[in-house]
């Protein structure tokens, strides 16, 4: 056993040889139970170096002892010889003890030690039966005596135990102690023949690099311990050992090219001549001198077996791409020649054989595990297998050569046999078939692949997935299944272009044009070729092909074709130019700014921009664009994904309205899944903007078309989407979003009557305006309007015809958005003021009420002057109109009993706006008993400009109360024996009243009179009264009443007024018969007081308190 | 050494790419873009691991038989990826590491630069020597 002996179970079967020794009849009895019983229970493994216990099973095989076999304590390959050493007895008398045994056991534990062997154990094998139960206990046993004389110290070296033959309780119970101490000691002699291997290693390993070192005695050294860990049940520490040897090996290749060369690289260095399939079965095998895929498959294989017993099914599949990486890296590494497609079998034999193993472990868990890691090792697999198609002329389309067919020969016959089942070809068995025919070749290869897209679409590697379909696709084609072929690049075209990758996308966009040129499939051709044609990224000479490619075929086609803007056109902004408001028959007017990706001209059949009605469902979800231009900014499509979340708060209120809880709410909107080709809604493009001068040509970069339309039927629109026509090829953009809304209305005629700048007079026929404006839309030319007036106002719109009440107007032919102006003569009666026109229009049934009001060009007022007993009257005249007027002779009639005398000049006046100008007579009035009412009537004759007619204007009035009846005379005094009125002193106001009605003898002369003193109160303060009542009986005389005012200021003063009434006493009755219980006062009438004191004055000199004496 | 840097934005577009050799380009963009499947896969289940400082280098995403490709993930989801030739024994973990940490600090630089609107593909020609200086290891 020297290691390099391959023979099958000796390279396996790592167990530890036990010796027997003694009486080995006794032991054969239960050796079998022993063998069994000891790896059945796990046993902590302490070890060196501070690297973590271990539970381990260890098992071992049995052996007589020999003292020939048994090996030096020292030598390093400990695990292979007889390890640990049991010497059986059945002797229970102490006295045979003494006489055989002893020395037996003397000179076995004599050869032990003499070799440095610690390891070994006594066992006594005590059979209990009747007669020893009789018996009394001996003093010693053969067990004390075996142990004082050879273990003194190590008690733990001796064991009895009852013969496990007879079943008996006790006799478990010792059976249990003798394996629990067999397997301890046995693991503490292991595990010190461990380490010493592990030290052996470790020496030999820092010896890698002097001459003469071989990496396979290394290899079957370290391995020694991989088998013993796996032995030991330590799977993934022997996975540790694999994976050192596998490092170091590939350091020597990494340190074999780029240093000094290593001799035993050499050996590895022969050309391939087998590349039998990688096997993962307990067969393998690995041979002295292997070639590197032997060893690396050795290795991998190894490796393998270790994580399947770890059951890490995925970490093996994982670990497979990147060993066939490292290995085909390393055959070019180190310059191993091999026959063409030998690695490519041999790598798709390994991929094959990973993922068979994979196909086995089917639980759901490991299969979602390992998925992760097969997916690659189809799409691998596929594309070695394709590699090797390529070199066997088994791609459709062709045929092998002979050359071909050999090398197939070739490549089988490396590749060995390895039959598997009938009913599960081995992946030798399926390579050999693939190679065999194109067909097999076709449908292994399509498989694979299939199954690598399906596996990355499962672990959700969408983009991995499309790169394997592009391989497939371009497989389709060579077969001739161009649709098959076109699927597959479109979806490859989508998630480029989901991605945003363009110019991938670009690129299979070829592929995909080329695919439906072979599949004659024109308007697919056309769409797919406008795509490469616009797209940037690829030369402009493959642009220019697939552009004239796609004008050619616009020829051939009979159908409108629809073909999204995408990245041809883009809209760089696009702005209504009229107003938001369009009225009907107004021009609705757009300007749109495109960029053309064409890189040449196109030309243009119709450019439109589609108008589309406004319902009210669609007022809700749309969004509108606040501003009258949609700009590229609008245009970017957004990332549902990079959106701004909703968030609300929310409250939570318990029933008694106390807050229960407050969070936050997100209303995320449900991820709508983004269908994958939503083809634009092509919308009506009967109704839209259009321009007119067509073809329009549209030159590659920014173009800007302005585009407009005759807004002729109502409503509210928006602009819904573009779309240039090249012949029957329809370009047509997405809908317009935010949505640039306009409307369109109509406007009513309308009828207003307009009065010039100056008021309205009465009495005098002046200009009124009377403007028809028709509206959006042309009215009936015969239809009229019909003017009423109220009573007093008349109106003629014809020059010479005579004013009526009632008119109508025929409107006549008119233009929409016209106006006209027709003038109106009015004429309102003098005297009164407010009128109002109704038009009654043919288009709405509400007449129009048009309120004027008219103004007199004239107002007058009065005023009765009297002095003592003569009267005079005032007459005022205002002008009220803008112009001047001119008036002249004026007249009063009073009647008969009264005459009058006129005071006024006989020239005319000319009146200004606002001014007013006054004409006075005096009445002769006798004062009689019978004085009754004077009817005045005021005339004057006035006209405009003095060029008019003059028109006479008359003013009625009737003058009440006209007879004085008191003459009311006051003055200020200094008190006695003060010279002056003085400021702060107390004066006297002396107040006369004479009566002079009473001549008249009227009962209706007042017999009472209350006088009040209505003294300003920052001059004049009155002391104690300040009124009172006088009466007049039967005699004329004066009334004279002194009150007590002081001057509160200094200088010439007016005297404080003093207003006198009508005193009505209490209970006198007046006309109605009716006694009132309180007095009342009743004002005099105009001109029955004379005041004879008004506008009198005092001088006030100031008071004495300044020092001053005047 | 590496062979090809991408930088790829947050919605996967990419922003900047670059290879030593111009015409290998689409190859790479193939390769790069697969990438982005691992990335995202490891982005996934590094969101459920429950420490906050999430390590931006994701290691070697996968490799094919003549390269390997790493991934770097900033913190607002922008991926740097970098392809090396896998018969390049010289470049090891630590390497690549600093190489994405240089790249890291240059795509700060040009975010940084007011010009630069977040999003658009990068066409800076400093950027560009820069990252070619990193890419050959020269700086």
């Amino acid at each position: 056993m020297n290691g390099t002996a391959v023979e099958e179970g000796s390279v396996t079967d790592r167990r530890p040889l036990i010796t027997c020794a003694g009486e080995l009849e006794v032991f054969s009895t239960f050796e079998d139970s022993l063998f069994q019983a000891l790896p059945q229970d796990s046993c902590e493994w302490r070890r060196s170096l501070g690297r973590p216990v271990r539970s381990v099973h260890i098992g071992a095989n049995f052996a007589p002892f020999s003292a020939l076999a048994l090996p030096k304590g020292n030598q390093w390959d400990l695990i292979r010889q007889p390890l640990f050493h049991i010497y059986w007895t059945e002797c229970t008398d102490v006295d045979l003890y003494k006489t055989t045994v002893r020395d037996d056991i003397e000179n076995w534990l004599k050869e032990l030690t003499s070799r440095d062997i610690p390891d070994f154990l006594i066992v006594v094998v005590e059979n209990y039966d009747g007669k020893r139960t009789n018996k009394l206990l001996p003093r010693t046993t053969v067990l004390d005596k075996i142990r004082t004389d050879f273990a003194p110290k190590q008690g733990d070296r001796c064991i009895s135990v009852i013969n496990p033959g007879k079943v008996e309780a006790r006799s478990a119970d010792s059976w249990r102690g003798l394996v629990a101490r067999v397997r301890h000691l046995l693991l503490v002699a292991y595990a010190r023949a461990v380490s010493r291997l592990e030290d052996h290693i470790r020496q030999q390993r820092e010896r890698r690099n002097e001459i003469g070192w071989n990496f396979m005695q290394y290899f079957q050294l370290q391995e020694e311990l991989a088998h013993v860990l796996k032995m030991l049940g330590l799977h993934e520490e022997a996975l540790v050992q694999y994976d050192e040897l596998d490092a170091l090996f590939s350091q020597f290749v990494v340190n074999g090219i780029t240093g000094e060369s290593i001799n035993w690289l050499v050996d590895f260095q022969k050309p391939l001549e087998k590349w039998h399939g990688l096997k993962l079965n307990n067969s393998m095998v690995l041979s002295l001198s292997p070639s590197l895929l032997e060893l690396r498959a050795y290795l991998f294989a190894k490796q393998a077996q270790m994580l399947l017993k770890a059951n890490k099914v995925w970490e093996m599949a994982s670990r497979c791409l990147p060993f066939l990486h490292l290995t085909t890296r390393e055959l070019t590494v180190l310059e191993i020649s091999a026959p063409p497609g030998a690695i490519s079998c041999w790598l798709f034999l390994a991929c094959m054989e990973v993922l068979r193993i994979c196909d086995k472990f089917n639980s759901a868990d490991a299969v979602e595990d390992y998925s992760l890691h097969t997916a690659c090792l189809w799409a691998y697999a596929s594309q070695k297998l394709r590699d090797l198609g390529e070199l066997c002329g088994l791609m459709p389309g062709g045929a092998p050569t002979s050359e071909q067919l050999h090398t197939v020969v070739g490549l089988s016959a490396g590749m060995g046999d390895n039959p598997g089942a009938p009913d599960c070809p081995s992946p030798t068995d399926k390579l050999k078939e693939a190679l065999c025919s194109q067909e097999a070749f076709n449908k292994t290869y399509l498989e694979l692949a299939e199954l690598a897209m399906c596996t990355y679409k499962h672990i959700g590697r969408l983009r991995s997935a499309r790169l394997v379909g592009r391989q497939v696709a371009s497989f389709y084609v060579l077969l001739g299944e161009t649709q098959t072929a076109a699927a597959f690049l479109s979806d490859a075209v989508r998630t480029f272009e989901q991605d945003k990758w363009h110019e991938l996308s670009a690129q299979t966009q070829i592929e995909l044009a080329e695919c439906y040129k072979k599949a004659k499939d024109t308007k697919k051709f056309i769409k797919t070729c406008a795509n490469v044609a616009a797209a940037l990224e690829i030369d402009t000479l493959i642009r220019w092909a697939y552009f004239d490619e796609m004008t050619k075929c616009l020829q051939l086609l009979d159908k409108p074709l629809v073909v999204p803007f995408n990245d041809i056109i883009k809209i760089s902004s696009i702005a209504l130019k009229s107003d938001a408001v369009v009225l009907q028959d107004g021009m609705i007017t757009s300007e749109l700014v495109i960029e053309s990706n064409f890189p040449r001209e196109i030309l243009c059949t119709r450019v439109v921009i589609s108008m589309e009605l406004e319902t009210k469902e669609c007022r809700k979800n749309e969004k509108y664009s606040k501003n009258r231009t949609l700009t590229s900014k609008h245009f970017k499509p957004r990332d549902p994904l990079l959106q701004r979340l909703q968030i609300y708060r929310h409250l939570d209120h318990k029933q008694d309205k106390q807050l229960a809880s407050a969070s936050v709410v997100c209303k995320q909107p449900e991820q709508k899944r983004k269908d994958s080709v939503v083809a634009p809604p092509k919308s009506d493009f009967t109704y839209c903007l259009e321009i007119h001068n067509l073809p329009l040509v549209i030159t590659p970069g920014v173009n800007v078309i302005r585009l407009n339309r005759q807004a002729n039927s109502i409503g509210k629109y928006f602009l819904g989407q573009v779309a240039l026509f090249m012949k029957n090829m329809h370009l047509i953009s997405q809908p317009l979003t935010p949505r640039l809304a306009f409307e369109v209305r109509e406007e009513a005629p309308v009828v207003r009557l307009h009065k010039t700048d100056a008021p309205l007079l009465s009495g005098f026929e002046q200009i009124m305006n009377l403007i028809i404006t028709i509206g959006s839309y042309t009215v009936e030319p015969n239809s009229k309007i019909k003017l009423t007036s109220s009573r007093g106002l008349t109106f003629q719109t014809k020059p010479v015809e005579p004013l009526t009440t009632m008119l109508e107007i025929e409107l006549g032919e008119r233009a929409p958005f016209t106006s006209t102006r027709i003038p109106l003569r009015v004429l309102a009666d003098l005297l009164t003021k407010d009128h109002q026109v109704s038009i009654s229009c043919p288009w709405t049934n509400k007449p129009i009420v048009v309120k004027l009001s008219f103004t007199p060009p004239l107002t007058t007022t009065w005023r009765l002057h009297t002095v003592h007993h003569r009267k005079f009257l005032q007459i005022n005249v205002t002008s009220q109109c803008d112009k001047d007027i001119y008036v002249e002779k004026p007249q009063l009639i009073v009647g008969e009993f009264c005459k009058i005398v006129d005071r006024n000049s006989n020239s005319s006046q000319i009146i200004p706006h606002g001014s007013s100008f006054s004409y006075m007579w005096e009445l002769l009035a006798t004062p009689s008993a019978q004085a009754s009412t004077i009817k005045g009537e005021f005339s004057l004759v006035y006209s405009f400009d003095g060029i008019d007619g003059s028109k006479l204007y008359k003013y009625y009035f009737d003058i009440n109360e006209y007879q004085t009846l008191y003459i009311l005379e006051a003055s200020v005094e200094p008190t006695k024996g003060s010279e002056f009125c003085r400021d702060g002193a107390l004066c006297h106001l002396h107040l006369k009243i004479t009566s002079v009605g009473h001549s008249l003898e009227q009962n209706n002369v007042p017999k009472s009179v209350m006088y009040e003193v209505l003294a300003e109160q920052s001059v004049w303060a009155v002391c104690g009264r300040t009124a009172g009542v006088v009466s007049f009986d039967s005699d004329s005389e004066p009334q004279t009443v002194v009150l007590d005012v002081m001057p509160l200021t200094s200088g010439f003063l007016p005297l404080p007024l003093v207003r006198i009434s009508k005193y009505i006493p209490a209970e006198t009755s007046d006309k109605s018969g009716k006694i009132d219980s309180h007095p009342r006062l009743e004002p005099f009438g105009q001109g029955q007081v004379y005041n004879n004191s008004k506008g009198k004055q005092v001088h006030v000199i100031t008071g004495v308190s300044d020092g001053h004496i005047t | 050494m590496a062979v090809c840097v991408a930088i790829i934005g947050k919605d996967n577009s990419p922003k900047y790419f670059c290879c030593l050799n111009p015409d290998e380009e689409l190859g790479f963009q193939y390769k790069v873009l697969s990438s982005l499947d691992v990335v995202e896969e490891k982005l996934n289940t590094t969101n459920k691991g429950t420490n906050d400082l999430r390590e931006l280098y994701l290691g070697m995403l996968y490799s094919l038989e003549t390269h390997k490709i790493y991934g770097y993930v900033t913190n607002t989801k922008i991926k740097f990826i970098i392809v090396v030739d896998s018969t390049n024994m010289a470049l090891r973990d630590n390497e690549i590491r600093s190489m994405f940490r240089k790249l890291h600090s240059e795509y700060a630089d040009i975010v940084c630069n007011p010009f630069y609107i977040p999003g658009d593909a990068i066409c800076s020609k400093s950027f560009d020597v820069n990252v070619k200086n990193i890419m050959t290891g020269t700086v």
